[in-house]
């Protein structure tokens, strides 16, 4: 059975070894030359309720992108504002551990290729179109091609292409395949009514701060300083993407995460601004490079889905990551991708594709994040166990725990400890 | 479904063009009524982006410009070549495949201006040639044209499936022509062998002796054969559905081009189509045209899924418009 994966970030990744894992012939593939997408400038896991998220994927025994993350820590056990318990993995190392992973394990993958198109019989996609033309069929087909750009959205809804890590005018836009294949994206929401929301945090080029800061950031893997009162843009909070990030002391502090750059949580700061604050007098962007200026917009291409991570409408298409909801993060996207990832498989076999138990934060998330979607209050909102509203819905299910026997146990119980490692072919 | 769809302008200084101030871009979504964005065919620039920084206005079109002809030969009573010299920029820009260019008598009213392909480019000397062959009025006026000639130019969508053609790389190309639209064969030739690929010409001599265009295909190093390709009845003869199918079988090739009339085309793509349906073709555009810049609509012609497409600008498929009776 061969099962195509579209986009090679996080959940992408993935699905395309949870397919693998179930014994699928898998090719993944990705318009950029690197994996991981975003991933490529995030860094932060196991903040508050994502440590149960990863713990809980880790007993169901799809954990393994998890342990290369916690592999690639610059820094364990970190707290910001707002924020506990963070791992901040190393953006540099990352993508090379996790092509390697792959490679290792007989995937694919195809590199700087674009999907630009599908062939369609009735509801089944039968094949796709690269950009040159060329023509790949499968059996199931996985979109993770997440929801960021292209530039003409980056500009209509933002302040214009920023230059971030997906490099559209190098390797050509993001390109909405459930679309191409008949189904209507959903748009994420703005506090304004307006679509989409922009990128909340930037990376500095950490040797273009003073060595005070370095070395402090380097020890403690936070620098939070106060920004100049005529400085501070509370309005800029209500158009990140990031709502776990959108308190005011994010606001009234600039605060550094060491990630390999120096990672500035927020979306975008003037550079001249930012030159004013001690310690930062030659600062420059690493990314997205006109990070001065703006950021990339997203969450103007999600597909309709149901709770097994299935593309409503589509017989053989699958979702996860940003391209399956209003998720925000890595823990997210993997989470949602290892689900679509083992449901294509059992698709293809002719299984019915299954749901995650709502006693799990990874199962509740996908079916609250659904029931949310339908109202345009829910639209407005993003979905992490990060922070925001669905952390304290964790909080109040008694979902959040940080003691891994107790969540290993959840696992036991529900016989479900090692579930993703099964191989169903 | 995939579709071939280009736009000859995209990404060049004459895009964004009057098109995309009027909601009608080939390419880009936002700026064909639509409020996100679904890029048609990536070109490396996003059209859009170009078009708002330009403050919502098009990049400006092509003008007429007067140059001089520097030689006027008959290479028959009703046809003309003319060598005319240029600026060095504009040689440049029509040394390309499928380059075309507007040719006007300076005392005539605009609806005279006629599309023209271009022979050849000489980059060095900036000499464009160009071969005119007397039908009506608009190329009747040119051969009164002595000393000066008004240009307007450059435009690139003078052959259709470009794509298959820029892509040949150490491998051959059979050119099928006839009639006066062997003259953009022979730059497309050019480029064609540039790419390092040996070209097959079957050239039709029509009613003269011999095709004007033949010492240009053998100074190129192309394989010249004559041919006479139709019966009295219009019919592709015997004797050449046999020589071509056997030329297919040995050379192998990827691509074809047609340069004759669209009921050549029509002909020559559904015979070889039904030898090998994996053969790529190109054709030379014969559409009537009297802007070149998408606004007149003169060029309008339907495509496989009854769309419009303004052949003066948009490149598509020449299997999917040429193709008859046969579902693919
Ligand atoms: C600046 C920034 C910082 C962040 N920091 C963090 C953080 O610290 N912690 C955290 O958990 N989350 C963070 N996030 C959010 C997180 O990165 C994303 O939510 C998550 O990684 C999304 O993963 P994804 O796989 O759904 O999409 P993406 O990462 O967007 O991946 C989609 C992939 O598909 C490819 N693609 C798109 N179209 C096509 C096509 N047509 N053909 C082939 N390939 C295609 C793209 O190139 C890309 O590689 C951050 C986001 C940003 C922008
Ligand atoms: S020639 Fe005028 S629209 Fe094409």
């Amino acid at each position: 059975m061969k099962v195509i994966v579209i986009g090679g970030g996080w959940s992408g990744c993935a699905a395309a070894l949870e397919a693998k894992k179930c014994g699928a012939d898998v090719l993944l593939i990705e318009k950029t030359d690197m994996l991981l997408g975003l991933g490529n400038v995030g860094g932060i896991m196991r903040n508050n309720g994502r440590y149960t998220a990863a713990q809980e994927m880790i007993a169901l025994g799809g954990g393994d992108l998890f342990e290369l993350t916690d592999k690639c820590a610059r820094h364990r056990n970190v707290e910001f504002p707002g924020h506990k318990h963070a791992t901040l993995y190393d953006v540099i190392k990352m993508e090379p551990t996790v092509r390697r992973y792959l490679l290792e394990r007989n995937i694919n993958m195809m590199f700087e290729t674009r999907v630009v198109d599908v062939e369609t019989i009735g509801k089944c996609i039968k094949g796709i179109y690269l950009h040159d033309g060329t023509y790949i069929e499968g059996d199931v087909f996985i979109e993770t091609t997440g929801s960021t750009g292209p530039m003409g959205n980056c500009l209509r809804y933002g302040k214009g292409c920023s230059m971030c890590i997906l490099r559209c005018p190098s390797y050509g836009p993001r390109i909405s395949i459930s679309k191409r294949a008949g189904v209507e994206d959903l748009l994420g929401m703005r506090g304004d009514d307006s679509y989409g929301a922009m990128s909340g945090s930037c990376k500095l080029n950490k040797e273009s701060l003073s060595n005070e800061i370095r070395e402090k950031l380097e020890k403690d893997g936070v620098y939070i300083v106060e920004i100049p009162k005529e400085d501070v843009n509370l309005e800029k909070l209500n158009i990140k993407v990031c709502q776990q990030y959108a308190l005011k002391e994010f606001a009234e502090n600039i605060v550094l995460l060491d990630t390999g750059h120096a990672k500035l949580m927020t979306s975008y700061y003037p550079l001249e601004k930012l030159r004013k604050i001690k310690g930062f007098e030659n600062v420059r962007f690493e990314d997205p490079y006109s990070g001065g200026k703006a950021n990339s917009i997203r969450y103007l291409s999600m597909a309709p889905r149901d709770n097994t991570m299935k593309v409503t409408g589509i017989e053989n298409l699958f979702v996860g990551g940003e391209k399956s909801g209003l998720f925000v993060g890595h823990t997210e996207a993997i989470v949602t991708g290892t689900l679509a990832g083992y449901n294509a498989v059992r698709w293809g076999l002719g299984l019915k594709p299954i749901q995650l138990p709502t006693s799990l934060a990874v199962g509740d998330i996908i079916a609250y994040e659904n029931d949310m979607k339908e109202s345009v209050e829910g639209l407005r909102k993003r979905y992490t166990f990060a922070g925001a509203s669905y952390f304290e819905r964790m909080k109040e299910l008694n979902l959040y725990t940080i003691n891994n026997d107790i969540i290993e146990k959840r696992a036991k119980t529900l016989m479900m400890d090692g579930f993703f490692n099964e191989k169903l072919i | 479904m995939f579709r071939y769809v280009d736009c000859i302008d995209a990404g060049s200084v004459y895009c964004p063009c009057e098109l995309a101030t009027k909601g009608e871009c080939i390419i880009c979504s936002q700026l064909h009524g639509k409020e996100f964005c679904d890029c048609l065919n990536w070109k490396g620039t996003c059209i859009y982006q170009e078009y708002i920084w330009n403050g919502g206005k098009s990049n400006k079109t092509r003008e007429f410009r007067k140059y001089s002809i520097i030689n006027k030969e008959y290479l028959r009573d009703d046809i003309l070549k003319l060598d005319i010299k240029v600026t060095k920029s504009l040689s440049r820009n029509l040394n390309n495949l499928g380059s075309f260019v507007f040719l006007k008598n300076e005392k005539d009213i605009d609806p005279y201006s006629i599309p023209i392909s271009i022979l050849d480019s000489d980059v060095v000397n900036n000499v464009i040639s160009v071969v005119i062959k007397k039908q009506g009025i608009k190329s009747k006026a040119i051969f009164e044209c002595e000393k000066e000639i008004l240009v307007k130019g450059p435009y690139w969508n003078g052959i259709q499936g470009q794509k298959y053609l820029k892509e040949l790389k150490n491998s051959s190309c059979l050119i099928l022509c006839r009639g006066i639209a062997s003259a953009p064969a022979v730059l497309a030739a050019k480029k064609i062998i540039k790419n390092n690929n040996e070209v097959y010409v079957m050239l039709d001599r029509g009613r003269s002796r011999e095709n004007f265009a033949k010492p240009y295909f053998i100074s190129l190093g192309c394989n010249v054969e004559d041919v006479s390709f139709l019966d009295y009845s219009g019919e592709l003869k015997e004797q050449y559905k046999f020589e071509i199918e056997k030329l297919l079988k040995k050379w192998n090739f990827k691509t074809v081009l047609s340069a004759g009339s669209d009921e050549f085309h029509v002909k020559m793509i559904n015979f070889i189509y039904n030898i090998d349906k994996y053969i790529n073709f190109a054709t030379v555009n014969n559409t009537t045209m009297c802007c070149g810049e998408g606004i007149c609509g003169s060029c309008i012609i339907k495509g496989k899924n009854n769309e419009k497409i303004r052949a003066c600008k948009q490149q598509y498929d020449p299997k999917e418009v040429f193709l008859r009776g046969i579902s693919k």
